[in-house]
C-alpha cells in the first residue's frame, strides 16, 4: 500500500523540518519514500509545501509529486494556504488542520476579512469526516503537529502502523541541535492532543 | 551506496563519478542545488574538481569549454534562463564540438514554480544541435548525468542534461558511489584552427557538417547504450510513448493491471530521436499517445518519422490540442489519456470530453487541461482566496532603499506612479509587490539599466530610474551602464547591493566580502568599477539611514547625465546567521493609535495586528515580533506618534 501526504503552510513555520522527520521516519523503516519541498519563496514569506509519498512495496513504481485528489493525508499549517490546498485531499482522506492564520499586509490595510478555522473546517468537511481539528497547539507548532501526526498516523493507515512515539522521540534528539528540551515538550503535549483527538473522529 | 538526495545534488555525484575536473554554474532556481553540491564536496575533499560560481552561465559556460577542449571533463550548470545567456557561446560552441566530455546541465520548470518563462530547454538544444537526456527521476538523474560525458565523448559534442523542477527537487534514495577519482588526464588543447575558429565560410560550412554527422553519432550511441526502453505487449497495436519526468506517473498509472494492454516507449534520450526505437514502434502501432509537459517536442519527431515512414496511424498528443503545453501534466490527465487511448477511434476527437467529469477548464480548447491548479476546489464552495505575496525579509536593507525612493519622490513632487522605476532579477524585484508598488518592468538580468535608457530617448516626462541587485550587476548590468555613459543619457542608476546571491540561495559573488569568498579569491567592489567606467556622480550610502538615502536620491534625481547611488548594506539573513542582534524595536500598545502606517509604509513581516482589549480606540494595535524583528529602525523612521521604542538584546529599553 502507498500513502500520499501533502503538507502546507508558510515559510519559517517548520514545514520542511517536519516533512524531512516524517519522511525520515518511513526511510528508516526501509519504505520506498519520495519527498518534494516546494520551498522557493520560503524567506519571504510565500507558500511552502511539502509532498511525502510512501510505499511499504519497493517495487511499485510512483513519481514524487501528488496530483490534486489523491493526498491520504493533508497537513494544513495555515488557514488560507490550506483551504488553497484542499483541491489536493482525496474524498474522505484524513486532514489535520492547524489553527493559526497570518493575514498578508495589504489584506490588514483593506481590511479585508480573513476565513476562520471554522470555515477551513467546513469547507473540509464538504470532503472527509475525518477531520483532526488542531485548535491549542503548543509552540514550535511543527513539533507539536509532528506529535499529533505520530499518535494519529498509525490509526489513520495500516502502512504508518510503523509509526511510534519513542522512534520519533529519538529522531528530535539526534536529527534537531537546537532548542531539544522545548521541540521534545511540544512533541510530547501534541502527542497527548493527537491521542485524545483519536477518540472523537 | 544509498542516500536521500535531490536530483540535484544526483547530478552532482554523477557528474563526480564521472571524473569532472572543471564545474562552473550561474545560480538559478531549480537548478542551483547542483553546483553547490560539487562546491561543498570540492571544500571538503582532495582530490576534488575546480568548482566556481561564475560570473554569469555564458561565462560558466566557456570555461567548461575550454577545459573540455583541453582534453577534461566539464560540467556547467545553469536553469533555463541561463541558457539563452549562454546561447552565443553554445551555438558556436556545438559547430566545433568538443573533445573531453562537456556537459550542461539545465533545469527547466513546468508550471512556473520559481516564477519564470515555461521555456522548454530541448526546442533550444534542437536549434543548437546537441544531444538531450532527459532523467526520470533523481537515480536516473545520477546514472544519465555519468552517462553524459560518455556519450559527449562518444559522439565529440556537448550534451545537454535537461531536467525539471519535478526531478531537480524531488528527494529519494539515490545508489551511487558518492566518491570522487581523477581521471588523470593530461591538459592537451590541439591548435586547429578549422576546428576552433569561425574564419571563413568554408570553416563555418564544414563545422556545421561536422556537427550534423556527430548528431548521427549521439543517436547510434544513445541507442546502443539502451538509455532508451520499448516494451511491447503481444501483439498489441497501442503504444504509451514517455518522456523523462512523466515516465515514473505512466508506470504508476499502469501499475496493479490498470491499462494493461498497452506497449510502451521510455525515452530518456529525446534528441535526436531514436530512430530504431521508434521504427519498431511504428511496425506494430496503429494509436500512440505521447506524454510529455510543455512543448510538443518528442511529438514533432514522431510525427516527422511517422511521415517519412508512411505510417498511416493516429498519434495523440498536443499539436491536436488533446494536451496542454501550459504547467505540469497531472496523473488525471495522464490517466484520462490513457483511457483515451485504451478506449478506440471512437473517442479520438480533440473536442470529446464526456468523460472528464466537468472538469473543463473554463474557456480552455483542450480537452484535458490541468485541474491541478491549488484553490480550485475551495474556489467551487465559494471560499476566499488567499494570496500571500511574496516580501521582503524582517530586516532586509531592500526595503530600506525602497522605501528611501518613494520618499524621495514625493520630496521632489513626483511619485511611483508617474516616475518610470525599471526593476530586475533577483531580491530587489520585490519592490513591485506591496506595499512598495515602486517597480515596474522585469525582463532579465541586467535589462532594467538599458530599458530605463529607452524610456529616456522616448522622452517620458519625469526622470528615469534603474534598480538592480549586486549580482545581477556584475552578471549583465556593466555593459549596459557603460552604454549609458557613452551616450550621454540621463539616468539615476540605484544597486542594492547586500553583498550575496540572495534569492537563488546566498550564493558568493564578486562584490561578497574577502573573508568569503573562496581560497585563492578576491573581492571585487562595485564601486570602484563603476568609477573606473568614468562616472562621477556616484555616492555610497547605507539604506536603513533614511535621512541620508532620501536625501542623496532626491538630489540626484534632479541632476544631468549619469548617476550611481550604491545602497549598501548586508542581507539580513546572512548576518542573522553569523551575528546576534545588538538590538531590537517594540511598540508601546499604550501609545500606538493604529494609524498603520508602520505597516503601510514598510511591510515588514515582524509587524502584526495585536488586539487590544478595548484599550485603544480600534480595541488593537500593531505590534512587533520580537523573534523576527532585526532591529533595522525602518518602522521607527513611520511612526509620528513615538510609540516604537528599542531595546538592547537582552538588556532594558531605551
Amino acid at each position: 500500500m502507498m500513502q500520499s501526504i501533502f503538507m502546507t503552510g508558510l515559510g519559517g513555520q517548520g514545514i520542511i523540518t517536519l516533512a524531512n522527520l516524517i519522511s525520515g521516519q518511513a526511510s528508516d523503516k526501509g519504505l520506498k519514500v519520495t519527498l518534494f519541498n516546494a520551498k522557493g519563496m520560503a524567506q519571504r514569506g510565500g507558500r511552502v509545501t511539502s509532498e511525502i509519498r510512501l510505499s511499504d512495496d519497493p517495487d511499485l513504481a510512483f513519481g514524487a509529486r501528488i496530483c490534486a485528489g489523491k493526498a491520504d493525508i493533508l497537513i494544513g499549517m495555515e488557514i488560507g494556504e490550506t483551504i488553497n490546498s484542499l483541491s489536493y485531499l482525496k474524498e474522505g482522506g484524513a486532514a489535520i488542520l492547524l489553527d493559526y492564520a497570518f493575514v498578508p499586509t495589504t489584506m490588514v490595510l483593506k481590511k479585508e476579512p480573513y476565513p476562520s478555522f471554522q470555515q477551513l473546517t467546513e469547507l473540509c468537511a464538504q470532503k472527509t469526516d475525518r477531520i483532526f481539528a488542531v485548535s491549542e497547539a503548543g509552540h514550535p507548532y511543527n513539533m507539536f503537529l509532528l506529535g499529533v501526526f505520530s499518535a494519529v498516523a498509525p490509526e489513520i493507515a495500516p502502512t504508518l502502523s510503523f509509526f511510534s512515539k519513542k522512534s520519533v522521540e529519538q529522531a528530535i534528539t539526534t536529527k534537531l541541535k537546537r532548542g531539544l528540551e522545548e521541540n521534545l515538550e511540544t512533541f510530547n503535549g501534541g502527542y497527548a492532543h493527537g491521542r485524545s483527538l483519536l477518540q472523537h473522529v | 551506496m544509498k542516500r536521500s538526495i535531490i536530483g540535484n545534488q544526483a547530478v552532482a555525484y554523477g557528474a563526480l563519478a564521472a571524473g569532472i575536473d572543471v564545474a562552473a554554474g550561474y545560480p538559478g532556481t531549480p537548478s542551483s542545488e547542483a553546483l553547490n553540491e560539487l562546491l561543498h564536496f570540492s571544500r571538503k575533499n582532495n582530490p576534488a574538481p575546480y568548482v566556481e560560481w561564475s560570473v554569469n552561465e555564458k561565462v560558466a559556460f566557456e570555461l567548461a569549454t575550454g577545459a573540455a577542449w583541453a582534453g577534461k571533463r566539464a560540467l556547467a550548470t545553469m536553469k533555463m534562463s541561463g541558457a539563452n545567456v549562454a546561447a552565443d557561446s553554445i551555438l558556436s560552441v556545438a559547430y566545433s564540438g568538443t573533445k573531453g566530455g562537456l556537459v550542461l546541465y539545465i533545469a527547466d520548470d513546468p508550471g512556473a514554480e520559481a516564477g519564470m518563462p515555461e521555456q522548454d530547454t530541448r526546442l533550444f538544444a534542437q536549434w543548437a544541435g546537441l544531444p538531450v537526456l532527459e532523467p526520470a527521476d533523481p537515480a536516473r538523474a545520477y546514472e544519465l548525468a555519468r552517462y553524459a560525458f560518455q556519450l559527449s565523448e562518444a559522439c565529440e559534442l556537448p550534451v545537454i542534461l535537461r531536467s525539471v523542477t519535478s526531478v531537480a527537487h524531488a528527494k529519494q534514495e539515490v545508489e551511487g558511489e558518492y566518491a570522487y577519482t581523477s581521471l588523470k588526464r593530461k591538459a592537451d588543447f590541439e591548435k586547429n584552427i578549422f576546428r576552433y575558429t569561425k574564419a571563413g565560410a568554408v570553416i563555418c560550412m564544414d563545422q556545421h557538417r561536422d556537427l550534423l554527422e556527430r548528431l548521427k553519432t549521439a543517436e547510434s550511441s544513445a541507442s546502443k547504450a539502451g538509455i532508451n526502453s520499448l516494451h511491447k505487449v503481444g501483439g498489441g497495436d497501442l503504444f504509451v510513448v514517455a518522456a523523462g519526468a512523466l515516465i515514473p506517473y505512466v508506470r504508476e498509472a499502469m501499475s496493479g493491471g490498470n491499462h494493461h494492454g498497452l506497449s510502451t516507449l521510455f525515452l530518456e534520450s529525446v534528441f535526436p530521436l531514436d530512430t530504431q526505437l521508434a521504427g519498431e514502434m511504428f511496425e506494430k502501432a496503429t494509436r500512440i499517445l505521447v506524454l510529455e509537459e510543455l512543448e510538443p517536442f518528442v511529438e514533432m519527431q514522431l510525427r516527422s518519422e511517422a511521415s517519412r515512414l508512411g505510417w498511416r496511424g493516429t498519434i495523440l498528443g498536443k499539436l491536436d490540442e488533446l494536451f496542454p503545453r501550459i504547467g505540469k501534466y497531472s496523473q488525471e490527465i495522464m490517466g484520462r489519456g490513457l483511457t483515451l487511448l485504451s478506449q478506440g477511434r471512437k473517442a479520438d476527437s480533440p473536442t470529446r470530453d464526456s468523460d472528464s467529469g466537468g472538469e473543463k477548464a473554463a474557456g480552455g480548447p483542450t480537452a484535458l487541461q490541468p485541474t491541478e491548479q491549488p484553490g480550485t476546489a475551495a474556489k467551487a464552495a465559494a471560499a476566499p482566496n488567499v494570496k500571500h505575496p511574496i516580501t521582503f525579509c524582517a530586516g532586509c536593507p531592500h526595503r530600506g532603499s525602497f522605501m528611501a525612493i518613494n520618499r524621495a519622490l514625493k520630496k521632489i513632487g513626483l511619485n511611483r506612479d508617474n516616475t518610470v522605476v525599471t526593476g530586475d532579477i533577483g531580491c530587489t524585484i520585490l519592490g513591485m509587490n506591496p506595499p512598495f508598488h515602486t517597480c515596474w518592468t522585469e525582463v532579465s538580468m541586467g535589462s532594467s539599466i538599458g530599458l530605463a535608457q529607452g524610456f529616456f530617448w522616448a522622452g517620458v516626462e519625469n526622470p528615469v530610474i534603474a534598480t538592480i541587485g549586486d549580482s545581477t550587476f556584475f552578471h549583465a548590468g556593466i555593459p549596459p551602464l557603460v552604454n549609458a555613459l557613452q551616450h550621454g543619457t540621463n539616468l539615476l542608476v540605484i544597486i542594492l547591493d547586500n553583498g550575496w546571491t540572495s534569492m537563488t540561495g546566498f550564493q558568493v559573488n564578486p562584490g561578497t566580502a574577502e573573508q568569503f569568498q573562496a581560497k585563492g579569491a578576491r573581492r571585487v567592489e562595485i564601486e570602484g568599477i563603476v568609477r573606473g567606467m568614468g562616472v562621477e556622480n556616484l555616492q555610497v550610502i547605507g539604506p536603513f539611514d533614511q535621512e541620508q538615502s532620501v536625501d542623496t536620491i532626491a538630489k540626484a534625481l534632479q541632476q544631468q547625465g549619469v548617476k550611481v547611488i550604491i545602497c549598501q548594506q548586508e542581507c539580513a539573513l546572512t548576518a542573522a546567521r553569523r551575528e546576534e542582534r545588538a538590538l531590537i524595536y517594540l511598540i508601546d500598545s499604550e501609545k500606538c493609535t493604529f494609524c498603520r502606517s508602520c505597516l503601510r509604509e514598510t511591510g515588514c513581516p515582524a509587524l502584526y495586528v495585536k488586539a487590544n482589549g478595548g484599550k485603544s480606540k480600534h480595541g488593537q494595535v500593531m505590534a512587533i515580533d520580537p523573534e523576527l524583528c532585526t532591529g533595522c529602525g525602518l518602522c521607527f523612521t513611520c511612526c509620528k506618534f513615538e510609540a516604537i521604542g528599542r531595546q538592547k538584546v537582552g538588556g532594558s529599553k531605551s
